[in-house]
């Protein structure tokens, strides 16, 4: 069965992603936050059912409805991919905007001044 | 509500009132109330408060007579209902069958009347009172919305409306105890009430719930209707009882309501909260301690008693009655202070009213509706006497106070009459409703023997306290006035005439207390009892009952061991210290939370990113592990891999990519391998049927490896840290997590309901035939295109808002540096 497959890759992107975010340096929470928004996208997918069909459709309705993946999985995921590309990139220039003030990307170091400098 | 709803409220109140008048059978149903009537009074005060602040710029001082003005109008509205008994309605949260209901019949009509009327009196008070306190906007807005509440809880005919202004009360009244902000006694006497009212509420909250969750069994369908209409739960209180008893729940709902009511009317050992309530400005005590709030607590026990009366209810109700009834009046008899000794007494005297509601006879019910009013009249009166007191000697300890009668002539008369209607003296008002409570109590003594006997005699020993602390009161009138007492002013009439009309109403009482009976109480006391309620007839008595010599022996001994008073003072309180006390409980308890929340705090926020992130990412697993765990959720049993080549290649291809980012010795290296990943999982997207995941997928991949690269050219090089404790650690809790998504996964898509899924397949395309279905259907080959521009086009709009306050935030963070603030 393909869910055991993509259920041990599944958890083995959230044990990498979160292995990151624990990290001090910054830009590598940025990644481990992309690894398990990317991870948590491919799971909206696998819950739709990997075996239908494109939901792309010709004229009128289908005659079997259910021979096709789920749409709604990949609209949702479509507004994901979206969202979580603006906050990576919202992220980023927050990163860049640290280091400009406080001349470290050292999360231990901003935690024990408490940002100050 | 807005006014503008108003309207089709009263198109439906006609329809849904003539069912109420059918299945009013319990009350004595002569006309439907107006809805519109209902509705006004009740959202008066709630926009009145709304508008408090823009009347206080215009009217200063004198809002106080806007809000009597507000609270008159509520009242006539009430009162214009005189006589009707029914219910109205508008639709509130229609699916889910939760109404905003009212309902009036005698017993609402009797808490309403008492709350507006009240109010109109505390507003004309607080004129002559409040001049010059600080903060009067707030003052008189929350005192509305308090009002409001209450009417509220009197009129609602439905469980989570009468939930919802139950709480209001809470909220409003920690805003009034707590109108001192800078007195740190105000703040814990605010805080006090809060926590042990709300959380009781809490508790009947659920109590509610079972009950509507047996309503499903008992009348078909599941209703948190409560009364009013033909499928409501006090109009099949029969079938009702039955299906909690057979569910096993009646005594756990009984007990539910009961911690909810005894919170909210002081009973013992949950009466802590009150004497420090006096705290408040009097005028809020003389509202919160006669009208409001406490008398929400008995309105419910009122309320409830047809559906729940019974022997538990009588054991339960009529000993927590007793009991608080006579350990309050033990704690009046030890105060120190005018006000304590009022608020001791208010428990006292709502645990009489408790107890005769408590007791399973006619005559109980006549005790409780009757003493309802009764004890508004005189304790409301006392408080306004006590702040008149406060407000021109100066003080409020008992030990500095006396012979007030000199400087103070009108209060010392209408301090006596409410005094010694407090006592339960002929023919004063308190004297009819104890004489009920000890012909009641004798009663069910006299049915059960036994223990039944403890009734009646405890009942006349909390009112011989009662007796004492009552004359105590009255004797800061009497004698001779002590030396250290400066000059006492004469108040004014702002002041004077409020407890004035309140004692006037009680004296008439006692004269003639059958006219009060006719006027209001027979109705009330009916909408207490179970069936047909016997007519009442009360007057002074003329023969020696059980009962009237039961109020002789308390008046003879209140009279015999009143030259001990001040023994028995200190000997009260040398009682109440340390463990004995309730209130050492509740310091307990407060000071062991606020420690253990102090112990914790630092662990949970130390103010490292880290430490956030692992406490969420781990508790949210442990979470989601112990969800399954408690509902038994099995994971799939393992079968055959049947999976094609090529996705295994592609997501092995991934898992390589994430494992080298972790360990990505530069930036750089880590960027690159990032959208390694992204690719894969693109490829992914195109493998299992969603090509256009795939395409924005790439376009996003390349974008952010554009935006990486672009900032990481600015940022420093960053090794990481080499402490292989803390990678172990790491690793430990990035395994928990991986494997919470991988039982999470499996048990995620074994099932799989694709209704919604259908439901967009087949109304996506272009139908067959053109024409006007282009409306209901959408209209495109491409689902999820459609999905995300018809079907759910508020998503997308909100997707596109959410990129654009990301790109704003960019700017602003990139290009606004250096202006405004300075690094």
């Amino acid at each position: 069965m393909t869910q055991f497959v993509l259920a041990g890759v599944l958890g083995l992107l959230f044990a990498f992603g979160t292995f990151l975010v624990l990290r001090r340096d910054i830009v590598r929470v940025v990644w481990g936050v992309t690894i398990i928004s990317q991870a948590a996208n491919v799971y909206l997918v696998t819950m739709g059912g990997l075996a239908g069909s494109v939901p792309i459709l010709g004229h009128g309705p289908p005659d079997d409805p259910a021979t096709i993946t789920d749409p709604l999985v990949q609209a949702l995921v479509l507004t994901a991919i979206v969202i979580s590309f603006g906050t990576t990139a919202f992220a980023l220039v927050l990163t860049y905007r640290i280091h400009e003030e406080h001349g470290t990307i050292d999360l231990r170091e901003l935690g024990e001044t408490g940002g100050e400098s | 509500m807005s006014l503008v709803a108003l309207p089709s409220a009263i198109a439906e109140a006609s329809t849904t009132g003539q069912l109420g008048t059918g299945a009013a059978t319990l009350a004595q149903a002569t006309a439907d109330p107006a809805g519109v009537a209902l509705f006004a009074a009740l959202a008066l005060p709630f926009l009145g408060a709304l508008v408090t602040p823009l009347v206080y710029r215009a009217l200063g001082e004198r809002t106080a007579w806007f809000a009597a003005l507000v609270a008159f109008a509520s009242f006539g509205l009430v009162a214009s209902q005189f006589g009707t008994t029914g219910s109205v309605s508008i639709e509130w949260i229609p699916t889910l069958g939760v109404s905003l209901s009212l309902y009036l019949d005698g017993l609402s009509l009797l808490i309403s009347l008492l709350a507006s009327g009240v109010g109109v009196l505390v507003f004309v008070y607080s004129a002559g009172y409040m001049h010059g306190e600080p903060g009067q906007a707030r003052y008189y807005g929350t005192l509305l919305a308090f009002m409001g509440s209450m009417l509220g809880v009197a009129l609602a005919a439905d469980l989570i409306a009468l939930f919802v202004f139950w709480e209001l009360t809470s909220i409003t009244s920690f805003g009034l105890i707590g109108h001192y902000r800078e007195s740190e006694s105000s703040l814990y006497a605010a805080r006090k009430s809060m926590l042990i009212t709300v959380s009781g509420g809490l508790f009947m909250l659920v109590g509610f719930v079972l009950l509507a969750f047996v309503s499903g069994d008992a009348l078909g369908s599941t209703t948190f209707t409560l009364i009013g209409t033909p499928d409501s739960m006090i109009a099949n209180a029969d079938a009702m009882r039955t299906a909690l008893e057979s569910a096993g729940l009646f005594v756990p709902v009984l007990v539910l309501v009961a911690i909810g009511a005894a919170a909210k009317s002081a009973q013992v050992p949950l009466h802590v909260w009150l004497p420090n309530a006096m705290e408040a400005p009097t005028p809020v005590s003389a509202f919160l301690h006669s009208a409001t709030m406490v008398k929400a607590g008995v309105y419910l026990i009122g309320r409830m008693r047809p559906l729940l009366v019974g022997d538990e209810w009588m054991l339960l109700l009529g000993t927590l009655g007793l009991v608080t009834m006579t350990v309050t009046a033990l704690l009046a008899v030890g105060a120190s202070d005018i006000k304590e000794l009022l608020a001791y007494s208010t428990a006292s005297h709502l645990g009489l009213i408790t107890a005769g509601f408590g007791f399973a006879n006619q005559l109980g019910a006549e005790t409780g509706a009757f003493h309802i009013l009764n004890h508004a009249l005189f304790k409301a009166t006392l408080f306004l006497v006590a702040g008149i007191i406060a407000h021109e000697a100066g003080t409020r300890a008992i030990s500095e106070l006396g012979g007030l009668r000199h400087d103070l002539p009108i209060t010392g008369i209408i301090t006596a009459i409410a005094a010694l209607g407090m006592a339960g003296v002929p023919p004063f008002n308190g004297f009819y409703s104890k004489e009920l409570l000890f012909e009641s109590a004798y009663e069910v003594a006299h049915e059960l023997g036994g223990l039944a006997w403890l009734f009646p005699a405890v009942a006349v020993f909390g009112s011989v306290f009662t007796f004492l602390y009552s004359i105590r009161f009255l004797w800061l009138f009497m004698g001779e006035k002590p030396a250290g007492l400066g000059e006492v002013h004469r108040p004014s009439l702002a002041l004077l005439a409020p407890p004035v009309v309140l004692a006037g109403l009680a004296m008439i009482v006692g004269i003639d207390p059958q006219l009060a009976v006719d006027t209001i109480v027979q109705s009330a006391f009916g909408s207490a009892v179970a069936g047909e309620a016997h007519t009442m007839s009360i007057h002074l008595p003329t023969e020696l009952t059980p009962a009237v010599a039961m109020s002789a022996i308390t008046i003879l001994s209140g009279i015999a061991l009143s030259p001990f008073y001040d023994r028995l003072r200190d000997g009260v309180r040398r009682l109440t210290h340390g463990p004995l006390s309730a209130d050492w409980y509740y310091d307990k308890a407060v000071y062991g939370l606020e420690r253990a929340s102090g112990l914790a705090l630092p662990r949970i926020q130390t103010g490292q990113f880290r430490t956030y992130a692992a406490w969420m990412l781990g508790v949210t697993s442990l979470l989601a592990l112990a969800g399954y765990l408690a509902a038994g959720i099995s994971v799939p049993a393992f079968s055959d891999l049947s999976i094609t080549a090529p996705v295994v290649i592609v997501l092995l291809v991934a898992i390589v990519g994430a494992a080298a980012v972790t360990r990505a010795p530069s930036h750089i290296a880590g960027v690159l391998t990032l959208s390694v990943l992204g690719f894969m999982v693109a490829l992914f997207y195109v493998l299992s049927s969603a090509p256009d995941l795939a395409l924005t997928q790439l376009v996003v991949e390349t974008l952010v490896l554009v935006i990486f690269l672009l900032v990481l050219d600015r940022l420093p090089a960053f090794y990481g840290d080499a402490d292989r404790g803390k990678v172990a650690r790491d690793a430990v809790l990035a395994g928990g997590v991986g494997l919470t998504v991988t039982i999470s996964v499996l048990v995620a898509t074994a099932g799989s309901p694709d209704a919604i899924a259908r439901f967009f397949v087949e109304r996506a395309p272009v139908p067959a035939e053109h024409g006007s279905i282009l409306a209901d259907f959408g209209g495109g080959s491409n689902i999820v295109n459609v999905i995300l521009v018809d079907f759910r086009a508020f998503d997308t709009m909100g997707e596109i808002s959410v990129v654009a306050m990301a790109a704003l935030g960019v700017l602003t963070l990139v290009a606004m540096r250096g202006r405004g603030e300075s690094s």
